[in-house]
């Protein structure tokens, strides 16, 4: 059939909707996408753990920070520290570290510029407000600034776990052992903890006694403060005075102010003038291809279906519904009426006329034309090899 | 108010003075300097408020045939006009060249042709014209559009013409003009001519030979003065594409055919389109060219999204004429639900008047029919076949009405169409 449907046909369902329909609509729309809403649940949940997991307040790991209870932290010594009447103050910018400094009275500044971010004007500042200094695994630049004699020597060898103190000094006779693992060894003043056959020590106090180098975190860190003589070291090492300046510098410290010229400066005066004017030129390009010559003009679309559509929608709706005892009717009457017109029967034949004609037609027996003709498939595939039977009766047939 | 390529490219120039004085003053004299010369090329461009556009009509042309719509400009102005024109056809007018230069000096007018090849039937329009007039310099132009309505008729293409002189020769046969093998029955009398061989014997008018020393055979001619109706359906069903072309565009080649055959048959011809009101009527009543008002009837007609009102066509033909004609229908045979609609008002026209029913056939369809390879094709085929028995059983119906039905593809209609008015006339049923 080509039946044309009158444009608007279908739209009169949606309007008029209530409240209700419309929540039903939405989730009729969910259940038709299932796969998308599921996956655009997943999506925004993962989305939202990321997020919450980005902002969320994180704890203190910057290494041997006072506030760190992590391994790497330095939370334990510190509250040791404090409690034997040591008053720590943990700074984290230079300008806290300088203040810190300023209001103790000849207070220990604990130092440890893990990257150096200081330089050599606010490291010369530090030693001079601070009473004494204890510098943790400095580097060349920190040293080389403070114009000391103690100079860095390389690391403790691996064949030296344990370090002794090998040297007079009060404090590391007390603490006896320590280890040396992943440490620094320092050249200059008096040293101690030597490894074998070198001059240079884990541990380096300079002649005047203000400045204590140590060349390994190990000593203070809470992971390892209770092995060997670590815990005695550290506290030894930090306690002897009332006020200890806790400060590690953070990337706020560095000096950005020298840096070299950026490429704006470096570019030519004219290259500032050549992208505004080619946006100037784009304007005129688009004013030009923009403008159009007149209005557009209307053009009326006639409507045209092709016609063979409704068949086809009817056979989807066939083939929807396995509609098999009906697609059956169809092809055996369409092919009784050809077959009837082909052998000149009339319009009136009965189909068991048409098939004992068709029988005689070919010399075949007309059971075996009716059982081929009336068969009843049940099943799609069966269908299939029936019409085709169907088929090839119907071609014998006109080739005789 | 536009701009023009070479503007762009003056801006484009600028850049040079730009880069080798670099500082915001070059940019801003540079842009002063632009602005400048646009602007005096504005006012020194003629104005098109003073132009004057008269369209002459284009006429009527066929479909897919060229023609030449043809514009005069005046220029009333004081100043050159130079520029460019736009005739605004619709797309489907097919204009080659619609953007054109024109150069009219003031006072003066001068001739734009547009070159158009129409790609659809109907009235095809031109709402207006556009003038840009461009300055002395070519950088800056002024435009307006001109509203300067035009209409080109496009007539149907007529492609079934070269069926008409194999069945003009078969009507000419008839007319007792060429020797007639058979004899025609329910003929008129026209004369007595001598016997010559290959004449029918049963021809011979015995009486005529006595009188005389020869045979005398008599000879009949076809009736004449006869009607013939055309009724077109225009309703929705006849909006359905078959084979590259809609089925009301079939049917109009089927009853042009059918309608030039007829009047050369000496019958006088009446159309019809009608769906629910009557959309276009034309016969040969009135005085001139019969194909000519049938195609000017036709040119404007399209489909209609209505249900076509079967019970009103018989008091349709009524009006036309009261006489017993053959009534054509050039309709769909499977639209809706025929019991109610086509079946009764073929009937009750096969009282009065001799039917044929003309409907076009899908041959997309019989290909359906023979996809029998996998359970989606053998559905497609039981569609398809129910489609065709749908349309046999409305064609058996009609013919038990004693209403002819032409059922044929698209190319096959008007052929077939022709023929059956052949096979009417000669056998006297008109």
């Amino acid at each position: 059939m080509t039946d044309v449907l009158p444009a608007g046909g279908r739209t009169t369902g949606s309007v008029n909707g209530t409240p209700g329909t419309g929540r039903r609509s939405a989730l009729a729309w969910l259940r038709r996408h299932r796969a998308l809403s599921v996956f655009a649940a997943v999506v925004a949940v993962a989305l939202g753990i990321v997020v919450w997991g980005q902002l969320a307040p994180k704890g203190d790991s910057v290494p041997l920070s006072t506030g760190n209870a992590g391994p790497g932290g330095a939370r334990a010594v510190s509250e040791i520290l404090g409690r034997h009447g040591v008053e720590v103050q943990s700074a984290g910018k230079f300008e806290d570290a300088m203040s810190a400094l300023e209001a103790g009275s000849s207070p220990t500044l604990m130092l440890y510029d893990r990257s150096g971010f200081l330089d050599e004007p606010r490291l010369l500042e530090l030693a001079a407000a601070a009473g004494r200094m204890v510098l943790v695994a400095p580097r060349l630049e920190t040293l080389t600034a403070l114009d000391n004699d103690i100079r860095q020597a390389g690391v403790v060898p691996d064949a030296s776990p344990l370090l002794t103190p090998g040297c007079p000094l009060p404090d590391a006779v007390a603490a006896g052992e320590i280890s040396g693992e992943q440490g620094f060894v320092y050249d200059g003043g008096t040293s101690c903890y030597r490894p074998a056959g070198g001059a240079a020590g884990l541990l380096a106090v300079s002649a005047d006694g203000r400045l204590t180098v140590l060349g390994s975190t190990a000593v203070l860190d809470n992971e390892r403060l209770d092995e060997q003589g670590h815990a005695a070291l550290a506290l030894r090492t930090l306690g002897s005075s009332a006020d200890l300046v806790w400060y590690l510098p953070s990337l706020e410290d560095l000096d950005t102010s020298a840096s070299g010229q950026t490429l704006d400066e470096l570019a030519p005066r004219w290259v500032h003038f050549l992208g505004p004017w080619l946006l100037v030129v784009a304007l005129a390009a688009i004013v030009w291809r923009g403008r159009r010559l007149g209005p557009l003009v209307f053009e009326p679309l006639p409507v045209v279906v092709k016609a063979v559509e409704t068949a086809e929608g009817r056979a989807r709706m066939y083939h929807d519904a396995h509609a098999v005892q009906q697609a059956r009717d169809n092809l055996r009457a369409g092919t009784l009426v050809r077959l009837a017109g082909r052998l000149r029967l009339g319009p009136g034949a009965t189909a068991d006329e048409v098939i004992d004609a068709v029988a005689r037609h070919l010399g075949r027996s007309a059971a075996d034309v009716r059982g081929l003709v009336n068969d009843q498939p049940g099943t799609e595939p069966r269908l299939v090899a029936w019409a085709q039977g169907l088929n090839n009766l119907e071609k014998e047939v006109s080739s005789r | 108010m536009a701009v023009s390529g070479r503007f762009v490219l003056l801006v484009l120039l600028g850049t040079v003075p730009v880069l080798l004085l670099p500082g915001w003053g070059t940019v801003l004299a540079v842009l002063a300097v632009l602005a400048a010369l646009a602007t005096a090329d504005l006012l020194l461009a003629g104005s098109p408020k003073h132009a004057r556009v008269l369209r002459s009509e284009p006429g009527n042309v066929t479909l897919h045939g060229t023609t030449e719509a043809r514009l005069t400009i005046h220029n009333d102005g004081s100043r050159r006009l130079r520029g460019t024109l736009r005739d605004g056809w619709q797309p489907s007018a097919g204009a080659l060249n619609p953007v054109q230069r024109i150069g009219v000096p003031a006072g003066e007018g001068r001739r734009v042709a547009v070159r158009l090849r129409p790609v659809r039937r109907g009235d095809l329009h031109a709402p207006h014209v556009t003038v840009r007039s461009f300055g002395p310099l070519l950088l800056a132009a002024r435009q307006r559009t001109f509203g300067c309505p035009g209409t080109l008729r496009v007539l149907p293409p007529f492609h079934s013409r070269r069926h008409l002189p194999s069945k003009l020769r078969k009507l000419r046969e008839l007319d007792g003009k060429a020797a007639v093998q058979i004899r025609g029955a329910g003929t008129e009398f026209d004369s007595l001519r001598d016997y010559v061989r290959g004449d029918d014997v049963r021809s011979i008018d015995w009486r005529a030979t006595a009188r005389r020393s020869a045979v005398v055979v008599r000879t009949w001619r076809p009736e004449r003065d006869r009607r013939v109706v055309l009724v077109l359906d225009t309703s929705r069903t006849s909006a359905a594409r078959i084979d590259d072309e809609t089925r009301l565009d079939t049917g109009m080649e089927a009853a042009l055919l059918l309608g030039v055959l007829a009047e050369r048959g000496g019958d006088s011809v009446d159309f019809l389109a009608f769906d629910r009101r009557l959309r276009a009527r034309a016969g040969s009543a009135v005085q001139g060219n019969l194909l000519g008002q049938l195609v000017q009837a036709m040119a404007p007609l399209d489909p209609e999204l209505i249900e076509m009102d079967w019970p009103a066509v018989p008091a349709q033909v009524r009006a036309v004429t009261a006489h017993r004609s053959l009534v054509v229908l050039l309709t769909s045979l499977d639209g809706g639900a025929p019991e109610e609609g086509l079946l009764p008002a073929a009937a009750r026209l096969a009282h009065d008047h001799v039917v044929v029913v003309a409907a076009v056939r899908d041959p997309q369809l019989d290909v359906m029919l023979r996809e029998r390879s996998d359970a989606a094709g053998v559905f497609r085929a039981a569609a398809a076949e129910r489609s065709l028995l749908q349309r046999a059983a409305v064609s058996a119906e009609l013919r038990r009405h004693g209403v002819e039905v032409v059922d044929a593809e698209p190319r096959q209609l008007p052929p077939r169409l022709a023929d059956m008015y052949i096979r009417l006339k000669a056998a006297g049923r008109l």
